[in-house]
């Protein structure tokens, strides 16, 4: 009984994920990727007059960033509560964008220079969520309170917390083009898109590395994925956008969408069945001991 | 018509639930998936789907929303044609939420798989593909139910002729709370007879599982190899209607009692107390819990008498 709980140990430490960059994001490791898509994504956010599909390019960045922060934060555990860190991404991520529309729709929030909308507002709701997200990784991990001591929990949580404020910040930008409180209310929230716009972004984050864990996971081949849920929100959103404001902005929405799943997909597949062990028509399975 | 709707409502959660427990056993999703995914660890190589969406209630919370927004982007497209819209938009809604989660469900299983490659545990096609079918179509029934659920709920007014009984949340939100409530059910009650049933035949009553068995999973059936597809036939007869009954009399319990209590408040009419309304709603419903509870006790007791204490080691 002893001997097979150690044996049962020695292969939990052997199934830590090994780093190995080779198709792509080999550039683009977890400190670059996390600057690249914060600049990417406060620009975007502070530009509510971008055209739809450029502020989806823009979402897609920070969805990478996000499942990046989750592979951090969770890869130490088994594979249960990853999506609960997904989860808890778009909590903060849904406080911190409705703290930020409501300051951008105040006088003093939205700037316009030259015609142009530029909203400083909403990134009062980002570094209130940096805050938040910074706390409450340090309550979780800090010696005088739960004391969970996860490596890099407090950056996780930190980054979690941006990342799903920029995310709903850009997707209500994309679906009513403003920060404006009275447009925001009956597009977004009151008719409920507010749902799908946490439950697909939470995906988008939680999924990938839910999804390819294991003891080969490798991170290039996760954050694939996440992209490829980004090219299904932008379907979904295409759709919404197309009712609320036109097909003009709509439709190359959809298309945008619909190249991004078509690409990543079969970039994800090729990636997974050329790396498995093996790839079957069909057979038997190998018996123990034989 | 009031009550007439609730039924209807709680004939669909039963349905919805069902077919819910019966998709979530075909991928080997939720609890069990634990114990498919140490199986190649352990050198256990299996034929199962291995579907790690995430948990079962956010999987279904995302199928649901977005048949719930399709759902409700037609609605407002066909606002002339009045209610009869629903007959179009319901199943068109239901059918691309059970493609986007047959598309998740397909990177699973070979994402899954791959990460286990120095465990020799090779990607049968076969087994990919012939799940993806029988996943989907079970999805399909599962949320067009709770699409429609949320649909009657939100419409409760206009179509029982009763003003001010519609749920003020939109279709979308409804769909979110109720695939999220659909999926945690799925999850708590249908897991038992699937996991412990069927990826675990051989354990003495009461006994949970030891940490020395972990991954050890049946890996034949009766005739050959047994993959995924072959639980749902065994779940179908016991387990997916058991998991349909508890979520359907949760439903019904829970409108009822608020059903009853809004009657004796006076449903929105010129005696309308909607104090007197919650209370009665409340007092029927915490005389149901305690009903509930002496049951669950007196079955328990009756089974702890007939198959004897937990022996131990």
């Amino acid at each position: 009984m002893g001997e097979e709980e150690v044996k049962q140990e020695e292969k939990e430490e052997k199934a830590k994920p090994k780093e190995k960059f080779k198709i792509s994001f080999d550039y683009f490791n977890e400190s670059r990727l996390g600057i690249f898509a914060l600049i990417i994504g406060i620009l975007v956010a502070i530009f509510p007059g971008l055209p739809a599909f450029i502020k989806a390019i823009g979402m897609m960045i920070v969805f990478v960033w996000g499942a990046d922060s989750v592979r951090k934060t969770a890869r130490y555990g088994l594979g249960t509560g990853v999506p609960s860190i997904g989860v808890l991404a778009m909590g903060f991520g849904i406080i911190g964008g409705i703290t930020g529309i409501a300051v951008a729709s105040m006088s003093f929030g939205t700037l316009v220079v030259g015609g142009v909308e530029i909203a400083f507002g909403v990134l009062a709701g980002v570094a209130l969520l940096a805050l938040l997200g910074f706390v409450s990784g340090n309550l979780a991990n800090g010696d005088k309170f739960i004391n969970m001591k996860i490596p890099g929990l407090e950056r996780g949580m930190t980054e979690l917390g941006i990342a799903g404020t920029l995310v709903v910040l850009i997707e209500t930008s994309i679906i009513t083009g403003t920060y404006a409180i009275t447009s925001v209310l009956p597009n977004v929230i009151n008719n409920g898109v507010i749902a799908v716009i946490f439950i697909i972004s939470a995906f988008a984050m939680l999924q990938p590395l839910n999804t390819c864990l294991g003891a080969d996971e490798r991170r290039g081949r996760t954050l694939l994925m996440s992209i490829e849920i980004g090219g299904i929100a932008s379907i979904i959103l295409g759709l919404v956008t197309a009712l609320t404001l036109s097909a003009v902005q709509g439709v190359p929405l959809i298309v945008l969408g619909a190249v991004i799943w078509v690409v990543f997909y079969r970039a994800y597949m090729k990636a997974c069945m050329k790396e498995a062990y093996a790839v079957k028509g069909t057979g038997l399975i190998k018996t123990l001991g034989g | 018509m009031l009550f007439a709707w609730m039924l209807i409502i709680a004939f669909l959660a039963f349905i919805a639930c069902m077919f819910e427990d019966l998709e979530s056993d075909i991928g080997s999703q939720s609890n069990p998936n634990s114990q498919i995914q140490l199986a190649p660890e352990m050198g256990y190589i299996h034929r199962y789907f291995n579907k790690a969406i995430s948990g079962e209630g956010l999987s279904y919370a995302l199928s649901c929303t977005i048949s719930g927004t399709i759902a409700m982007l037609i609605l407002l497209q066909l606002e002339s044609v009045g209610p009869k819209a629903a007959i179009l938009a319901i199943p068109v809604g239901a059918a691309v939420g059970s493609l986007v989660h047959m598309v998740r469900s397909s990177v699973c299983h070979v994402g899954r798989e791959a990460a286990h490659k120095r465990f020799e545990q090779p990607i049968y096609l076969d087994v990919l593909y012939g799940h993806l079918l029988p996943i989907a179509t079970h999805n399909f029934l599962a949320v067009i139910c709770i699409t429609a659920i949320a649909y009657i709920q939100s419409n409760l007014g206009i179509l029982s002729g009763v003003a001010g009984a519609s749920n003020p949340f939109p279709l979308p939100l409804l769909c979110l709370i109720w695939g999220l409530t659909v999926g945690a059910i799925g999850s708590s009650t249908g897991d038992i007879h699937y996991g412990t049933e069927r990826a675990f035949q051989d354990k003495p009553f009461g006994e949970g599982r030891r940490v020395v068995y972990h991954g050890q999973i049946c890996r034949y059936a009766d005739c050959g190899v047994r993959t995924s597809k072959d639980v749902a036939a065994f779940c179908a007869k016991f387990g997916g209607p058991a998991t349909g009954l508890a979520f359907g009399l949760i439903v019904l319990f829970e409108n009822w009692r608020t059903v009853i209590g809004m009657t004796l408040g006076g449903v929105a009419g010129p005696g309308w107390n909607p104090s007197l309304a919650a209370a009665w709603g409340i007092g029927i419903g915490i005389v149901i819990a305690v009903v509930l509870v002496i049951l669950a006790r007196a079955i328990e007791k009756w089974a702890r008498n007939k198959y004897g204490p937990f022996v131990g080691e």
